[in-house]
């Protein structure tokens, strides 16, 4: 029937639709449970990240990270009403590398060593892409940053202890220990189901596990993270620019109607691109 | 720690949050703004959504602030959203500032923060009313209009549908296991760890049957896709115009532009006017 055991495409949205509801079930329960904290030590159930990375170790890993991000995006953000714009790309774009990178690394999901390796590799990946993001954050959207006292240190400090404190903590407790048990456990169970079979050596993806060319492609999704979480939180050089001008009232007006049909402009040409590659 | 455990398992009953997510998708269709054509609503929101960003002035920015928590109110948000929002600003910025003077700050630290969370709060607030506020099929159909991928506007029709199901049964999955399980003494201290360390071993057990089962039904799900011809149909041109022709632009959505920009206007006037004062 298929001999190369090639993933179809409807095998693709059957991975895509599982790890979507699964995780985007998970991270509403995350998004429910208050934090608790012993001192400035957060233990926070972070992430339910272990879901993804159990499908993506054990599937193809493409279709279950963006599926575990589209899921976190739809259910905790847009279901929620948490939806932060452009500033979700960030989180969405962090998912899907660190999930994709953790699942293209293992070649036999029975090997737990692999597993837990892999796990804790790409929650690594995930917190510090995120960490990074976020200081970058704080240091455009507050004016005179380095002005305000004690923020810079604070901010620094705060974000790296949340960091290392996701990795050991949630990485450990709720990445890699569950990883550890499900992978090998759900291994021939759950393929079958979706009518595939399980990954073995000649079935891992594309041969060598991390490939120069996904290494470049995670980079380059790293800067546009970035870029996004910057273009949503920044604009403050822009003011600074126009502050000369800026103080009365008509430049405000001005500015608003500009921004107004600035936006109508924008709608305008995604919906013309969005009819040209439906008629290309 | 026992009692934090308890007091968890309380607050988010599973009916609980079944019930009120359920109540924010489809509960409030009659709402002025659930009754706004989506494409309208997202233009509103792509506005309110960046413009506070580039914001600095207090007054236009509370202004702001004032106008989307009336429009959040119309839309008739479920209380735990709105709990939610104001953890997570307030969480957020709180924290920051205790941190920020314990390295020394002072009381002047409070302006930019005030600022920053003004900004966070206009732009969620935005964000709750149109994406909580609207039926997630009309929602996921003025995405669609946009250009948004397929997928995505699958996604969130598709999730708003097999949340309630998969909640159910998870659910139902977490009782069985409790019921069959040994739940350690939590008396001591270790005992109240163990206690712990228990539960969310339960809970990750408990994904092992959930994610077999769940492989099942999304291979139903997506060969009924299939049988129906999802794939073509998303390609087609024909089928996404029959599909999106219920969109119109209707007067009540006209009023709602109209009444934005007068308010925003006006604001803009006041801060204008504070700032030569």
């Amino acid at each position: 029937m298929n001999p190369g055991n090639k993933i179809t495409q409807s095998q693709k949205m059957m991975i895509f639709v599982l790890s979507m509801s699964l995780y985007g079930l998970a991270t509403l329960f995350t998004e429910l449970i208050p934090s608790f904290q012993v001192g400035i030590v957060e233990f926070s159930v972070e992430y339910f990240l272990f879901i993804p990375l159990t499908l993506a170790m054990l599937f193809d890993p493409l279709s279950a990270a963006l599926g575990a991000a589209t899921g976190e995006l739809v259910f905790s953000e847009i279901m929620l009403g948490q939806f932060g714009g452009l500033g979700e790309l960030e989180k969405f774009l962090t998912v899907t590398i660190g999930v994709y990178l953790a699942g293209r690394l293992v070649k036999d999901p029975r090997k737990r060593g692999m597993v837990a390796f892999a796990s804790i590799f790409g929650v690594t990946v995930q917190q510090l892409m995120g960490c990074i993001v976020d200081i970058l954050k704080v240091q455009f959207a507050v004016e005179d940053f380095e002005a305000v006292a004690g923020l810079p240190e604070s901010v620094f400090f705060t974000e790296g202890f949340a960091c290392l404190n996701d990795i050991l903590f949630s990485g450990i407790l709720f990445c890699m220990l569950p990883a550890m048990y499900l992978v090998p456990k759900l291994y021939g169970k759950i393929e079958p189901l979706l009518g595939m079979k399980p990954r073995d050596e000649k079935t891992a993806f594309g041969g060598n596990a991390v490939s120069p060319k996904t290494v470049i492609l995670c980079i380059v999704g790293f800067a546009a993270a970035v870029l996004a979480e910057l273009l949503a939180s920044g604009g403050y050089e822009l003011i600074d620019w126009e502050a000369a001008w800026a103080g009365n009232t008509t430049s405000i007006i001005v500015a608003m109607i500009v921004a107004v049909i600035v936006i109508l402009v924008a709608a305008g040409v995604i919906r013309n691109r969005a009819s040209q590659t439906k008629k290309a | 720690m026992r009692k934090l455990t308890e007091n968890i398992l309380d607050k988010i009953s599973i009916d609980y949050l079944r019930n009120q997510v359920l109540k924010n998708a489809y509960g409030n269709d009659d709402t002025a703004i659930a009754k706004l054509d989506p494409r309208v609503l997202l233009v509103w929101y792509l506005f309110f959504g960046l413009v506070p960003w580039f914001l600095d002035d207090v007054v236009l920015l509370l202004c702001l602030f004032l106008f989307v928590a009336a429009t959040t109110k119309t839309a008739r948000i479920a209380p735990l959203v709105l709990f939610l929002f104001c953890l997570g600003v307030f969480s957020q910025t709180g924290y920051l500032f205790v941190v920020a003077l314990f390295f020394g700050g002072n009381t002047e630290t409070i302006a930019p923060l005030l600022v920053m969370t003004l900004k966070v709060a206009v732009v969620s607030l935005a964000s709750i009313t149109v994406f909580s506020g609207l039926d997630p099929d009309r929602l996921a159909n003025g995405l669609l209009w946009f250009g948004c991928p397929e997928q995505f506007s699958f996604s969130i029709s598709f999730a708003y549908r097999i949340l309630p199901v998969l909640m159910e049964e998870f659910q139902n999955i977490l009782l069985s296991y409790r019921l069959r399980g040994n739940p350690p003494q939590n008396k001591t201290l270790m005992g109240k760890i163990r206690y712990l360390f228990y539960q969310i071993r339960m809970i990750i057990q408990s994904f092992y049957p959930l994610m077999l089962n769940t492989a099942k039904r999304s291979r139903t799900t997506v060969e009924a896709l299939e049988l129906r011809g999802y794939r073509y149909s998303v390609k087609d041109p024909e089928v996404k115009r029959m599909k999106l022709a219920m969109l119109k632009v209707t007067r009540s959505d006209i009023l709602f532009i109209v009444l934005s920009a007068a308010w925003v206007g006006i604001s803009a006037g006041i801060s204008g006017l504070s700032n030569i004062l």
